[in-house]
């Protein structure tokens, strides 16, 4: 179980790099964009597209990483008045919810993917990026989203406070001992 | 279903969703699928992802993380301290000048950074154990700090604008514009309770009795300046109509990483790293939070709620103050319990016709609305900054930063009854500079 979770958080740090590098090489593109347009008036393509989807890989792929570090914000006036084994049980059924949403989600985005895979759809501008590569941040990003909260809930039993991240607070000694 | 009472229903759903400690971006996601699910069976279902994607699938949006960059680069340099050392070396002959120059580095370094948790705990870590020491009360230290960051939201760049401007379809770099004057009438206003609650409690003005030379005072402009050109150049390229924002913020975020850089030595990877760290996780909890309300708003028009609400608000024929009171409380409430992101979002899109129809101008409105998300950010139960400064001054008790607040949600009401009487404070200044809006 343990080595499961730590997969996860492996495979959600990773999401988290990846999302950070799409949003930096972002930053470049739209500069080398500014450039071109402004100093060098010549007219761009790509850019502007490229960019939007970047960031939309970002978003998607950041889902999980974000929810590792607890950074996606909540209303945490009731977990705050319920006492610790209650607010463990609200925990467990808030990320039972969230799963069920998200692999919804994962299901149909995965479908919308494959649609545009067999059909070659394309983006409607000159440049006409294949629509799967950007419908692919979806499927990928909510399904990992389901493993980090399935991970979460595996580790309840050993944190104080499921709501703040694991950095935040000591871990329980587990029962089938640190492997 | 009679569709007004089903926006009851789903306003129930969304208040039982969000009160239960779901994140509010997968909050709305799963209150919007409950409904659409409900209205068209399973295949509703798997227009869902096409919804959430179009929605993220502008160029206009990028500036979010772009702009939230810039301010990471800033918020995690020593910038903060610098403003506030500059800004306290200057003021230091004007009566209550600490708390004063305090409110100043709040209000330009909210500008930089574009965040008000970042600025309180950047212009607070400094601050309030200055302020202690040299003899103010431990609430007018904590609360004008708690006050001064709320500043972040509403002096451009501001994050919150962009998500107004992209949910409203209104023009960023105009709205930037209009927060300008309300922002600065607003710091006025805090600084004009902060001298005089000084005066009241310590029964007599504190002055500082230490002088700086002027190299002294000269000496930490070169750090700073910078910075603030570029935060001045942003603006100009917005409201000169020269670069769209997403692509004024890029260059902005590029130029603030290299100075962070350059200026502040933070070429260490695990430093960078720790900027884009923050950056991603801000920007993707926004992001998210953007593509549910997407698919949130396009539930509530397939059911019909948007426009039949608007349609009951406008053939009550209400006084149009009495509906800008109203939906001032509206806001103020759902401000108390929601970051002002997920409250522009959902509400902005739904409100803004009824504003528009009542004759109120949109760029306004979005003045009066940054506003109630500011006093949102000071009150209890989840004010955001009162908790940041009982983070970095764990000395001063909660209670005691929360009455030294209060009076500037005091402050805040006042500047929406000013706006109200004189509008033009927030919209005279971008018609001066890019003519009427269209």
């Amino acid at each position: 179980m343990l080595q499961y979770v730590r997969a996860v958080h492996a495979l959600s740090r990773i999401c988290g790099v990846t999302a950070a590098m799409m949003i930096f090489a972002s930053v470049f593109i739209v500069c080398q964009l500014v450039f071109m347009r402004y100093v060098l008036n010549e007219s761009t393509v790509w850019q502007t597209e490229i960019v939007t989807y970047l960031m939309i890989g970002a978003t998607m792929l950041g889902m999980p990483y974000v929810q590792l570090l607890r950074g996606h914000i909540n209303v945490d006036l009731l977990p705050l008045y319920l006492k610790k084994a209650p607010r463990k049980v609200l925990f467990a059924v808030c990320v039972l919810i969230q799963i069920s949403a998200c692999a919804v989600i994962a299901f149909y985005s995965a479908e919308l993917f494959l649609q545009a895979w067999d059909g070659g759809w394309r983006s409607s501008s000159v440049f006409g990026t294949p629509l799967w590569i950007p419908y692919l941040a979806m499927p990928l990003g909510f399904g990992l989203t389901v493993l980090q909260y399935t991970a979460d809930l595996m580790m309840l039993s050993r944190v104080d406070d499921p709501f703040l991240p694991l950095t935040h607070q000591p871990l329980q000694p587990t029962t089938e001992g640190e492997r | 279903m009679d569709p007004l009472l089903l926006s009851l229903f789903v306003l129930i759903a969304t208040i039982a969703v969000l009160f239960s400690g779901i994140s509010v971006g997968f909050g709305l996601i799963i209150v919007s699928t409950m409904f659409i699910l409900w209205q068209d069976g399973v295949f509703g279902l798997a227009v869902i992802p096409e919804v959430i994607f179009g929605k993220l699938d502008s160029f206009a949006l990028l500036s979010i993380p772009m702009f939230i960059l810039m301010g990471a680069a800033v918020a995690s340099s020593r910038a903060g301290s610098d403003l506030y050392e500059l800004l306290s070396r200057w003021l230091t002959r004007v009566p209550g000048g600490l708390v004063v120059s305090n409110l100043g580095a709040c209000a330009l370094f909210s500008a930089m950074s574009g965040s008000s948790p970042a600025t309180c705990a950047a212009i607070g870590k400094m601050g309030i154990p200055e302020m202690v020491k040299r003899g103010y009360p431990k609430g007018v230290a904590a609360g004008s700090i708690a006050a001064g960051g709320t500043l972040g939201i509403l002096i451009p760049p501001s994050v919150t604008m962009i998500v107004y401007g992209i949910s409203t379809e209104t023009s960023i770099g105009r709205l930037f514009i209009a927060g300008i004057l309300p922002g600065l009438m607003l710091t006025c206003l805090f600084m004009a309770w902060a001298i005089y609650s000084t005066w009241r409690q310590t029964e007599g003005v504190v002055v500082s009795s230490i002088k700086y030379t002027l190299k002294e005072r000269l000496e930490l402009m070169p750090k700073i300046v910078p910075f603030l050109l570029i935060i001045v150049f942003v603006l100009w390229a917005l409201y000169g109509g020269v670069a769209t924002p997403s692509e004024a913020a890029a260059v902005g975020a590029l130029a603030c990483v290299v100075l962070a850089i350059v200026v502040y030595k933070m070429w260490k990877p695990t430093v960078l790293w720790h900027v884009f760290r923050d950056c991603t996780k801000e920007s993707v909890m926004i992001m998210v939070i953007i593509g549910a309300s997407g698919l949130f708003s396009f539930m509530l028009s397939s059911l019909y709620i948007t426009q039949s609400l608007a349609q009951w608000i406008i053939d009550m024929q209400l006084n149009p103050w009495m509906l800008m009171l109203m939906i001032n409380i509206f806001l103020l409430g759902a401000g108390f319990f929601l970051p002002p992101v997920a409250v522009i979002l959902m509400a902005a899109p739904i409100l803004l016709p009824i504003i528009v129809e009542a004759g109120f101008d949109p760029y306004w409105f979005a003045v009066v609305l940054t506003i109630n998300m500011e006093i949102g950010l000071i009150t209890p139960p989840v004010g955001l900054n009162l908790f940041v400064i009982n983070g970095i001054a764990p000395d001063i008790k909660l209670q005691t930063i929360l009455w030294g607040s209060l009076p500037y949600v005091g402050c805040m009401v006042l500047a929406i009854v000013l706006l109200c009487l004189f509008p033009g404070i927030a919209t005279w200044l971008p018609t001066f500079l890019m003519g009427p809006a269209v």
